[in-house]
């Protein structure tokens, strides 16, 4: 049988690079970490707040994102937009998404 | 609410606290706002306030952790990209070093007659000795190179099929067998016989030996050839056998016990006859220059079986 750890273990090696994309993806509109967060699991990425937030400020490190204080309501938030730069990436993995779809679905017909 | 902003203020306090210092209020803000936005949705939900906080918190996980993630810094000792080189270094080191102080350790405590419990005790804290602080270093070496910022490190050799290891034509490596073999003969008989023939004599007509009679009086000889044909031995060893670390260690130590032996002789004048110096008439400079080449030869040797050991390690 399967069990959990072993199932766990690998779902988290195939779902690694996609919190990335789905950021990318997602802050072409910009958001805060928290609102993020919350949206980013209702899509269907689980992630966590402690690899989020420091993933966050590492994109933005490698330009890949911009952030801007929001200091209008009562509580200052970052929001985090992704850059054309993110956006450029964002399209070289959403393809190459897309190929490795294509290559499984052509794996799993053939055999 | 007093309790529970203290723990949320402990907990960004320990986070920042593993920052570097200009990256602190811009984190500290937005951390706190992530806290109060989730403590807040807990609330909203019908949460008791401190249950909210303590919960956020375990969720965020250690702050540790979390800095960790801030700093893009390694939470590892040493990463996979280090860890090859890290390990073969420390073989490397670990078995020709230590064999190499804990002989030279054990024979000079033995030339000087100490008690031979005397001798094992120093000789063994000797290698432990030594085996920590090569151990201590090189990790220490390593943890910093893996702390360097990546930009500033070299790019890892790429690996080639080239670098698989290729051991010398074993025709070679056959003649360096049979030379070992043959110069450790001829050796060996020279020095045994030198009190029995030599070029010069006593008044007596008796023969003056080239070597100090200091060391058959003290068996010295016997023990230096009993090491020479060990040597030879482990020679015939390596080329017959595979490669291992208790082979490696036990070779590297005779290997380096002759050398080390005859620098601990040639520096306390222990090589050379006074007798036969005086009645051949040479000069002082040349038993002090027969010194400086014994030692030399000698410290050279030393460095090959080092640079030797070393090479064998990385490519077994």
């Amino acid at each position: 049988m399967l069990d959990d750890e072993l199932l766990s273990t690998h779902l988290q090696e195939l779902r690694r690079g996609t919190v990335v994309l789905a950021c990318l993806l997602v802050l072409k509109q910009p958001n805060y970490g928290y609102a993020l967060l919350d949206l980013l699991d209702r899509s269907g990425f689980a992630v966590d707040a402690n690899t989020l937030y420091p993933l966050l400020r590492r994109l933005e490190k490698q330009r890949l994102l911009t952030s801007d204080w929001n200091t209008e309501e009562s509580r200052p938030r970052k929001f985090y937009r992704t850059s054309d730069l993110g956006a450029a990436l964002a399209d070289a993995l959403s393809r190459d998404w897309d190929e490795l779809d294509t290559a499984l679905r052509t794996l799993k017909g053939g055999s | 609410m007093t309790t529970t902003r203290t723990l949320t203020d402990r907990y960004v306090e320990a986070a920042l606290s593993r920052l570097p210092g200009r990256q602190r209020p811009d984190i500290e803000k937005e951390l706190r706002a992530s806290i109060a936005d989730a403590v807040d949705d807990r609330i909203d939900a019908g949460d008791d306030p401190a249950a909210a906080e303590l919960a956020v918190l375990t969720e965020l996980g250690d702050p540790v952790r979390l800095a960790a993630g801030y700093a893009d810094r390694p939470i590892q000792l040493i990463g996979p990209a280090l860890y090859l080189d890290y390990t073969r270094l420390l073989t490397a080191l670990l078995t020709t070093v230590v064999p190499a102080v804990a002989a030279a350790v054990g024979l000079v405590g033995a030339l000087q007659g100490a008690p031979a419990l005397r001798v094992a005790g120093d000789t063994l804290s000797a290698a432990l000795t030594t085996g920590v602080h090569i151990a201590v270093w090189t990790t220490l070496l390593f943890a910093i190179i893996e702390r360097a910022a990546a930009p500033h490190r070299t790019p890892p050799r790429p690996w080639t099929p080239s670098a698989l290891p290729e051991p010398p034509s074993r025709r070679l490596r056959y003649a360096e067998l049979i030379t070992e073999s043959v110069a450790l003969v001829l050796g060996t008989a020279f020095v045994l016989l030198s009190p029995l023939v030599s070029t010069r004599t006593d008044a007596d007509g008796a023969p003056i030996g080239v070597f100090s009679p200091w060391l058959w009086e003290t068996g010295v000889v016997y023990a230096f050839i009993v090491l020479l044909v060990a040597s030879l031995g482990f020679s015939y060893a390596k080329y017959y056998l595979r490669w291992s670390v208790p082979l490696a260690v036990t070779g590297s130590l005779v290997d380096i016990a002759c050398p080390v032996t005859s620098i601990w002789l040639a520096a306390n004048g222990k090589v050379l006859n006074p007798a036969f110096v005086q009645a051949a008439g040479w000069p002082a400079s040349v038993p002090r220059w027969i010194t400086i080449g014994i030692i030399a030869v000698s410290a050279l040797t030393i460095v090959h079986t080092v640079a030797e050991g070393i090479r064998r390690a990385r490519h077994r």
